[in-house]
């Protein structure tokens, strides 16, 4: 089927990108999710602003133990990206299994924060990770953590003049991660990332896919974690892909599987 | 086709399957399109249009994306292999051949995503083992053979690859 007819303009640089940006000018990458509501009709922008030519949204690099990732990087190179494989190789297998490969090979990760799909499995290990965003609007910069960005079901919290710069996770020696989701259909019923850096005594759960939007708690050790007390505290929206309580069995079982998964990570 | 009053077009040069195509499209032209009304490649299908079955499938410099949702702008001065560029006309690519060998089409409409899909996986570093292209297919449906045959018609390229370039 064919899109409604847009404009596509192709700035090189952020503040240009910044001064083509209005309510009906809108910031395009990957394509994979805003094509597809600009297809069923949810969306009908007047032009498309191209950020794939711009250098400063683009790149992997470690900058004081904070792990920074262009908004532009797609989720295929950051599967196999050697830094985010040696660092942060929990980040890495999550990319590596998002979608399919063809979502991976064109869809980015300030794409996904931006259109802030429920089901996501990016935003539900970002939070985890305690991980924050960069944005760029016409009064400058300013950071936001994932969990004050991605606030509601296909609703992140920016101006439409505002662009996504970069992601940036916090990198923490020794940390041992796992995420597991169970998933039958195109999307996840559920995601459960398991975090710990032992010698700082921290500890994060994140739950995401199976609410509006996935969510991340703090403890004090891994005992703390009861599963079945995880699945009281998510809001699970009931779908194609379980009721209430269903959502809320699988949650469970999938907080005690990645904690399993978890004890066999070595730091 | 042509809107006089539309939004500017855009110049794009892509290298298809070999053989250089010089064209003005329109920002909203979909690579697919592009592939089959333009050019007239029909060997690329089009299906579910959410990037869910696959059927669509072209490698843009070697990376399997879905065409009914990749914008023909995108593709300006890369290179696109479609299904029509695996054989040369004469010899069929191991893959078709190892479908064909393998049973593993019948009605056929997904087969050319399949195939490039697959491509994709065994153009890349490793050799791909059982596990490997199960997990890499998993985004392409087909509604015939209950998948086993292809996997297996994939399986026995890789094994041939891993023979001859690896052993």
């Amino acid at each position: 089927m064919t899109l409604p007819p847009f404009a596509l303009r192709r700035p090189v640089t952020l503040d240009e990108a910044l001064r083509e940006l209005t309510e009906d000018s809108v910031p395009y990458c990957g394509g994979t999710e805003l094509l597809l509501a600009m297809r069923a009709g949810l969306h009908r922008p007047d032009a498309l602003v191209d950020l794939k030519r711009i250098p400063e949204l683009s790149g992997v690099r470690v900058e004081d133990g904070v792990l920074v990732i262009g908004a532009t990087e797609r989720h295929a190179d950051l599967a196999t990206h050697p830094v985010i494989q040696e660092r942060l190789p929990v980040f890495a297998r999550m990319e590596r299994h998002i979608g399919n490969a063809r979502v991976r090979s064109q869809g980015s990760i300030g794409g996904n924060l931006c259109f802030a799909e429920p089901k996501s499995d990016v935003a539900t290990v970002l939070m985890a990770l305690g991980a924050s965003v960069t944005l760029a609007g016409p009064e400058g910069r300013r950071t936001a953590s994932v969990e004050e960005f991605v606030v509601g079901p296909y609703y992140a919290e920016k101006e439409p003049d505002e662009l996504l710069v970069d992601v940036r996770i916090p990198l923490r020696d020794g940390l041992r991660g796992a995420y597991v989701k169970f998933q039958t259909m195109e999307r996840p019923t559920v995601g459960v990332a398991v975090l710990a850096d032992d010698a700082a005594g921290w500890y994060r759960l994140g739950v995401g896919a199976v609410g509006e939007v996935p969510l991340a708690w703090s403890f004090g050790s891994l005992g703390e974690i009861d599963p079945d007390e995880v699945a009281a505290w998510i809001d699970p929206t009931p779908d194609l892909s379980g009721s209430e309580e269903y959502k809320r069995h699988v949650t469970a079982v999938y907080v005690r599987r990645a904690l399993a998964k978890l004890e066999q990570v070595s730091a | 086709m042509t809107e006089p009053s539309g939004p500017p077009r855009v110049p794009v040069t892509v290298d298809i399957n070999g053989v250089s195509v010089s064209r003005q499209v329109e920002p909203r032209s979909l690579l697919v399109d592009f592939l089959r009304e333009d050019l007239g490649l029909t060997g690329t299908k089009v299906s579910c249009e959410l990037q869910v079955c696959g059927v669509c499938t072209v490698l843009v410099d070697g990376r399997p994306v879905s065409s009914c949702t990749f914008l023909t702008a995108d593709a300006d001065g890369a290179a696109v292999t479609t299904v029509e560029g695996l054989s040369d006309g004469q010899t069929l690519h191991p893959l078709q051949e190892s479908f064909v060998d393998n049973f593993a089409l019948q009605c056929g409409f997904c087969t050319p995503g399949f195939l490039m899909m697959s491509k994709a996986l065994l153009d890349g570093d490793e050799v791909p083992d059982r596990a490997a292209i199960v997990e890499h297919l998993e985004g392409n449906i087909c509604r015939c053979t209950g998948y086993e045959p292809i996997v297996e018609a994939v399986e026995h390229v890789a094994e041939q690859l891993r023979g001859g370039t690896h052993g």
